[in-house]
């Protein structure tokens, strides 16, 4: 069973981040961006993924870091497949040799 | 001792990883995370389909972190089917482990729902980014399309849409479909299961997800202009995430990096 309290919960979660969605959409409507705000838009995208990406670097485990090291190199040069398999490979060996 | 060698080695990892992008030709190793060329002037289907190929990594990540985010939720007494309803209406990893984390009884449902607003604010300019691409679709169509838009079906589709100059929208619903529907079973799973399973992101399947992102970042790479809001976020959000654990680090790292671009942005002209 699902009580009030959590349905209502989820759906003010829900309404709430759908709104965050449509937001960015909503606010520029069908105008076209300035130059400024296109090179604003060509950067902001990256630090949104990286601030998602931060608690990897800010884990205090050296086996933790050196896997995440050892995933970055690969991202510089390896497809989205492999790179993803030397990351869990590598971290789940590092861990499991210095647990 | 230790803070200080970490932060070392994470501008190291940085340095690295920006100097590797400088040096060489981004775009044709991008060009390994999309289909062959036949697929080029597909229609909806095709593109679907090729949709639906590139999600298959992502959805590998995902898996582990839907069953753990379902077997938290119940431990922290979200009932069993309110999981799927959460993370099939709400439908953000983030706020969702700290909805989750904050689940109590008495619920306090005004917090949860502020933490939600504030860790998906993201969304905001995530949707301005892909806006100037969406001109020529109908109001009432991209508002719909827009549910589906999750940091990697975002990321994924921006950077496809930015290298063929073109929106498609059968590759970001072959994505957003197939990501959609493994989170949500896969939490749903996680919270079915219970503590029957273990904590498989233990034994590395936690790297999948900075694998991800790491590949989709590369693809953004254009010019050295992105290092330095690149690396304030990083900077601001390891540290925030190092003094307030969950998901704060993400407006926090966001809005300082988004500072940083408008300031050098001001600069340059």
């Amino acid at each position: 069973m699902i009580h009030w309290d959590s349905a209502l919960t989820i759906l003010g979660m829900g309404i709430t981040t759908y709104l965050t969605r449509i937001g960015g959409y909503l606010l520029l409507g069908g105008k076209s961006l300035s130059p400024r705000a296109t090179a604003m838009m060509d950067i902001i995208p990256g630090c949104v993924l990286i601030s998602v990406l931060a608690p990897s670097f800010a884990s205090g485990r050296v086996t933790d870091l050196a896997g995440l090291a050892i995933t970055v190199f690969a991202a510089t040069r390896l497809a989205l497949l492999p790179t993803m398999a030397i990351g869990i490979v590598s971290t789940g060996l590092l861990r499991a040799v210095f647990p | 001792m230790v803070s200080i060698k970490k932060k070392g080695k994470n501008f190291e990892v940085v340095c690295v990883l920006v100097a590797e992008r400088s040096a060489g030709d981004i775009h044709t190793r991008m060009s390994d995370t999309v289909a062959p060329r036949s697929a080029l002037d597909g229609g909806f289907w095709p593109e679907f389909l090729r949709g639906m190929r590139t999600s298959i990594p992502v959805m590998i990540g995902f898996i582990p972190f839907g069953l753990l985010l379902g077997r938290q939720a119940v431990q922290q007494g979200v009932s069993v089917f309110s999981v799927p309803l959460m993370t099939g209406l709400n439908y953000g990893g983030g706020s969702e482990f700290a909805a989750v984390n904050l689940w109590a009884n008495p619920l306090p449902v005004v917090l949860i729902i502020g933490v939600t607003l504030l860790i998906n604010c993201r969304h905001v300019l995530m949707g301005a980014a892909l806006a100037p691409w969406l001109k020529e679709v109908p109001r009432r169509k991209a508002l719909l399309w827009l549910f589906l838009m999750c940091d990697e079906t975002w990321a994924l589709s921006l950077s496809d849409t930015q290298k063929r100059q073109k929106f498609s929208v059968g590759y970001y619903f072959g994505i957003g479909w197939c990501l959609y529907g493994t989170w949500v079973g896969s939490t749903f799973l996680g919270a079915y299961l219970g503590a029957k399973i273990g904590d498989l992101t233990r034994y590395g399947f936690d790297m999948a997800f900075p694998a991800v992102f790491l590949v989709i970042l590369r693809g953004m790479w254009k010019d050295h202009r992105m290092s330095i809001p690149w690396i304030v976020s990083l900077l601001v959000g390891v540290v925030v995430y190092r003094l307030y654990p969950g998901a704060w680090c993400v407006p926090a790292g966001t809005v300082a990096g988004a500072l940083t671009a408008a300031c050098i942005v001001r600069r340059v002209g």
